[in-house]
Formats: structure tokens, sequence, C-alpha cells
């Protein structure tokens, strides 16, 4: 169904949901936008072009998680309760919705089943808000996703000025928006423009046809020395990327529980073997891995691309190294190398 | 969508007990840990999915988790052996036990030696260091007469640096005796008292020229013994496709979801350890 939300009522409705439902929504905290509980006092940051620079997985899979408590003496284990809760996820944009439905092949899907993901996953609603504006570090439109494609969301919101126009896209948000006024035909072309005008505003940088087996290809060549040449390993594309999702497991042995926190593969330590062989023992091993991993393993394990394009590890790398020119490089790399010769 | 959040937490240990726990070097690197199961479900669970060739992930509570290749068979009874080469904080930990205490187990892990492939086969077993303990579980489970008919003649050569640190020695010692297989056990250097081979595997495999006729060979020890020998069997005519290696990574959740023990898009804590040699020849070189 499409409806209309009036911008001056959307407090009070959100203060509606709240009584049943915990949301969470967009704030600012210092210079940044972070995925917050809405209070009464709450002021939301949806005007930003950008996304938050906190990933939106953190509310899925939290950057450190117990997940067994122990007892050294009597070896008495415990399984941590996986928390589930009622929520609505506010404000996420398309990119981040669609990151969350590639975190299920790897999480919610096929064996060994991650509950503490499930129990998260099963209950929270996700009410994305498209880019009108797509900012300069987007580039959702080359990854299989775009400023208002509707992988994994329950809802999209359009914003017209004064109103949002709302689609639903599933059956268990309906009565969420059942009040609210009916969108009509005019004003859905509305939309249908500011979509358009979003998508059109935002040419592709790359075509994904065969990046695969290209980078596949250059797997062992210099190209990788020279990517990463910049790079301080200090691992920020990949704890804020909303696709990444390695992590290690710690025990505290004070508190006596294991802990799950968010890895990097941009460590030298992550892979670094007992025996002190490393198979990824400089940044260009490492660099190759994330970008491999996003561009080519993950079609062999998902099918899918693993970068949604929402640009966080370009806008937020100390050294302004950019996925999108690296890939190009990359995938460019064997046919200069003939041209070359 | 995932609606079904009641599933097992797949990080969660079963509780085991130690049994017995002996060195098994003479410098006392190794130890040998045989561990008994808390629960009787668990142990239905661990033995109905058990395949020589997989591992599992021990803990010591406060200190982690190690991933260690299963070193019984099942017919040797309800318990699961391990030996421990002590190494870091967790291994240290676990060469601390004694029989009685309690500790951690997550498995079987990983995919294990292709068995159902192997049925007909000559099967030529070579190993070296405490990696062998993986080939030694195989051994164990072809040697049961209920399995021996299922292959055909059984080679395994285990190379150690000294005699001081080869493994399992009694059993191994009555091999010798043994009218179903053949055993040729090596050292780096020679030593007083030892009548078997000097040399170093890939070597010794030179010199025993295993033939590749209707075998399989299966090779598991320190990378630069792999990685030598692998070279020796295709130029004894063993063809990739019959060469099967087991690999070692860093690993924390051994499910193929904590991102670290990837060689290209394969987990080798899930599409392994166990590769055929085909299997590693078309991965990149991440080792
Ligand atoms: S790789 Fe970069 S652009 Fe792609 S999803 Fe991750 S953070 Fe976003
Ligand atoms: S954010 Fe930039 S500097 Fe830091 S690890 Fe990533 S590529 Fe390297």
């Amino acid at each position: 169904m499409k409806y209309l939300l009036p911008k001056n009522e959307l407090y009070s409705r959100l203060a509606r949901w709240s009584a049943e439902y915990s949301i969470l929504a967009p704030q600012k905290v210092g210079e940044y936008s972070e995925f917050l509980p809405f209070t009464a006092q709450s002021e939301l940051c949806l005007q930003e072009p950008h996304n938050t620079r906190y990933p939106a997985k953190a509310l899925f899979f939290p950057q450190s998680e117990t997940i067994l408590k122990y007892n050294r003496i009597s070896g008495q284990l415990e399984s941590a309760a996986p928390e589930s809760q009622k929520r609505i996820v506010f404000g996420i944009r398309p990119c981040d919705a669609k990151a969350v439905t590639l975190l299920d092949t790897v999480f919610a899907e096929g064996d060994n089943q991650d509950p503490f993901w499930l129990a998260r996953r099963a209950e929270t609603f996700l009410i994305g808000l498209g880019c009108h504006e797509p900012c300069a570090t987007c580039f959702c439109t080359s990854t299989e996703s775009g400023p208002f494609h509707t992988e994994g969301l329950d809802a999209l919101l359009t914003d017209l000025g004064e109103v949002f126009f709302v689609e639903t896209l599933s059956e268990r948000v309906e009565a969420l928006f059942s009040e609210l006024s009916p969108a009509e035909a005019a004003q859905q072309e509305i939309a249908l423009a500011v979509q358009a005008a979003a998508e059109k505003s935002l040419p592709k940088v790359f075509e994904l046809d065969g990046i695969k087996e290209k980078l596949d290809r250059v797997f062992d060549k210099e190209i990788w020395a020279e990517l990463s040449q910049s790079c301080l390993g200090c691992g920020i594309c990949t704890f804020l990327c909303p696709t990444c999702f390695c992590f290690d497991l710690v025990d505290e042995a004070q508190r006596g529980t294991r802990v799950r926190n968010w890895d990097t593969c941009m460590y030298r330590v992550y892979s670094l073997e007992a025996s002190a062989h490393n198979p990824r023992p400089t940044r260009r091993e490492r660099t190759r891995q994330r970008l491999m991993h996003k561009y080519s393993y993950w079609w062999e394990h998902a099918g899918k691309l693993g970068c949604t394009g929402c640009g966080r590890c370009v806008r937020y790398c100390p050294v302004g190294l950019d996925i999108r020119a690296m890939i190009k490089k990359a995938s460019a790399y064997e046919s200069e190398a003939q041209h070359a010769n | 969508m995932p609606t079904n959040p009641s599933v097992p937490n797949p990080y969660l240990p079963t509780p085991m007990r130690v049994l017995r726990a002996y060195f098994e070097s003479t410098d006392r690197t190794l130890k040998t840990l045989e561990l008994s199961f808390e629960n009787l479900a668990d142990k239905i669970a661990f033995f109905k999915k058990f395949n020589p060739g997989q591992f599992c992930q021990l803990s010591v509570f406060g200190k982690g988790e190690s991933p260690l290749g299963v070193a019984s068979a099942a017919w040797e009874g309800d318990f699961v052996r391990f030996t421990v080469q002590r190494m870091g904080s967790v291994t240290k930990a676990l060469h601390e036990l004694k029989p009685g205490d309690t500790l951690g187990m997550r498995g079987p892990l990983g995919n294990g030696f292709p068995l159902a492939d192997w049925k007909g086969k000559n099967l030529v077993i070579i190993g070296g260091g405490c990696a062998f303990s993986t080939l030694y579980a195989l051994t164990k489970h072809v040697q049961h007469p209920q399995n021996r008919p299922d292959f055909g003649q059984l080679t395994v050569i285990y190379g150690a640096r000294s005699s001081g640190l080869c493994m399992y020695k009694h059993d191994i010692q009555s091999w010798y005796q043994r009218d179903d297989m053949e055993i040729h056990q090596a050292i780096d250097v020679p030593e007083e008292n030892w009548d078997h081979h000097v040399g170093y595997v890939p070597d010794v495999v030179r010199q025993i020229a295993p033939s590749p006729d209707n075998a399989v060979a299966i090779v598991c020890g320190p990378p630069i013994m792999t990685k030598f020998t692998l070279p020796a069997l295709v130029s004894l005519g063993f063809p990739p496709e019959a060469i099967f290696t087991s690999l070692e990574k860093r690993m924390k959740c051994g499910l193929g979801k904590c991102g670290r023990c990837n060689i290209g898009s394969k987990y080798i804590c899930k599409d392994g350890p166990v590769f055929s040699l085909a299997e590693l020849n078309a991965l990149p070189a991440d080792i």
C-alpha cells in the first residue's frame, strides 16, 4: 500500500509506535549521526545525504557480545540468551538494509545458524528512507543496489518536501501505517520522479559484469602492492563496512564470559598462526583479501556481490583510499599489462 | 526473512572430562588427552557425525579455544583423543590438565577424509610431526576388521625429527607384526638403536616408491614436508585427484562464519580441512 506521512506528524507517529516497539533512528552525536533509541527528547537526523557513520549491522551483530558464560571451577557452561525485542529501525538507508540481507546469508542460512542474529532479526522491522540526494561517496547504483532499492525493507519512505511518500513492502508493517491517508496517483508519480532523478544522479562507476573473473586473474599480480601502498592498516574500512562480518572469540576471564568481537582482516595478527607463519604478512595480501572477498568470493558464497556501495570505506579512510578506484584499477590491470607488452 | 530464533548456540562447547593425559614425546612438547563426554546425548551426537580427518575446538575456559585434529577412531571407545603440541596459551593450559579435569569441546568440525570415495583403493598414508595425529585416527579406522575389507593395501609412512618425538610408539610398534599393512618410520638424522629409515619424509617416499595404481595418497605434516612430498608423489605417477592433504590455518569459529581461515573462496574449517591436490591447485596462492 502507499501512504502519505506528513513530516509534522512524524514525531507523534513515532511516539505512538514506541508504546509497543523500541524505535531506533539516526540521531546526531557530535559530528556524526548514529542509530539510537527514540525518546521524547530525540531529535532525528534524516536530512543528511549520507549514511550513519556506524553501520546498521551493529543493531543485529553488536561490536561486542557475550555468547556464553562459564564457571571455571565447576565447568558449568551456559549459553547467553539471544535478545529478542520488538523493534523498528526507522530511517535505515537502502544500502544498509540490503547489507543486512547479505549478512543473513552468513548468519541465518544453512548449517549452524546464529541464534543471536536470528532473534534480533525476527522481530525487527526495517523502515527505510530512500536517498533523494545521493552524495559523492555513494555508488549503490554500481553494486546491485540503488538509492531507492527495497531489498530487506518492510517499508520505504521517499522525501517529497512536506510529506514522506510511504510504500509498504511487507504485510507485517501494514498496521503501522493504516491510519494514514493513502497516497494518490499524482503523489506516486512525483515520488517516482524523485526516485528516478536520484538514480540518474549516480551514474555507474563500473560494470560488475566480468569483474570477478578479472580480479581472480590478477590475484598474484603486483597491482595489489601498488593499491595498498598508502594503507595504514587501521581497519576502519572493515569495522564501518555494513557487510563485513569477521569476528573473534575471546574469553573474558574476570567475568567468566566468552565474547564475540568484530575483527578485521586488515590487521596482521588476524591471520597470524601459532607457528608464526602468516599467510597474509603484508598490507598487499590484506588489501587484496578485503577487495577480493567483497568483489569475488561473495559471488561464490552467496551468488551476490558483497559490497552495497554505501561509501563508508571511502568516506572514513584516513588516507583517502577509494574502493571504487581500487576495483577499477585492479580489474583493468590485466588488459593494461597486455597493452604494455 | 529469518523467523526461527530457536536454534542452538553453535559456539557453545559440550562439557568433557579428561580421562587420561600423558606425554607423547620425551621432550614433553606433545601431550595426548583422552576425553570422555559428560552427557550421553553429546556422545551420541558426536559419534553420529564423526569421520577421521575432522577436528574439534578444545576450550579451556578463561584462555580460549584451540583447533585440534581428532587422533582416535570411533571403535576405540567412548572417548575422543587429541595430541596437543605446546605452542600458545591455550595449548599450554591444555597441557596442564589432569585426569578428572573438565574442559569444553566443539565438534566434530570440517569435512574429514572422503572415505566413501576411497572404497576399494590402496591407501598410502604419509605423515610427519604432530600432524600425523589425524592419520593415526585414519589408520586405526581402517585397521578395524569391519572396515578393513573396504580398502586395498595399506601403507603408512611416518616421519619425526627424532625418535623421542615419535608418537603412539607402542601401538605403532605392533603394526610391524600385522600382515594387512606396511609401516615405515623415519627420523631426520641417525640415532643409536634406530633400525628404521633415516631421512626426510619426501626422500623416504621416493625411496619406498609406493605404486600409484588404484591408490590414493594422504599427506599431513608440517608445511615444508607437505610442500616437497606432493611433487614427489606427482613424479611417482599419482594424479592430483588421488593426492589429499589436510590444511591448518588460524581459526576461531570453525563454522565458516568468523572469516579468517579462507583460501580464496574456500573456508578451511568448513570446506576442508581435507582437500585433494586437484582442488588446491584450483585455489589462489593464499597459503
Ligand atoms: S566495501 Fe565500502 S562501499 Fe562497499 S559496503 Fe563496505 S563500506 Fe560500503
Ligand atoms: S580505512 Fe584506509 S587506511 Fe584504514 S585499513 Fe582501510 S584502506 Fe587502509
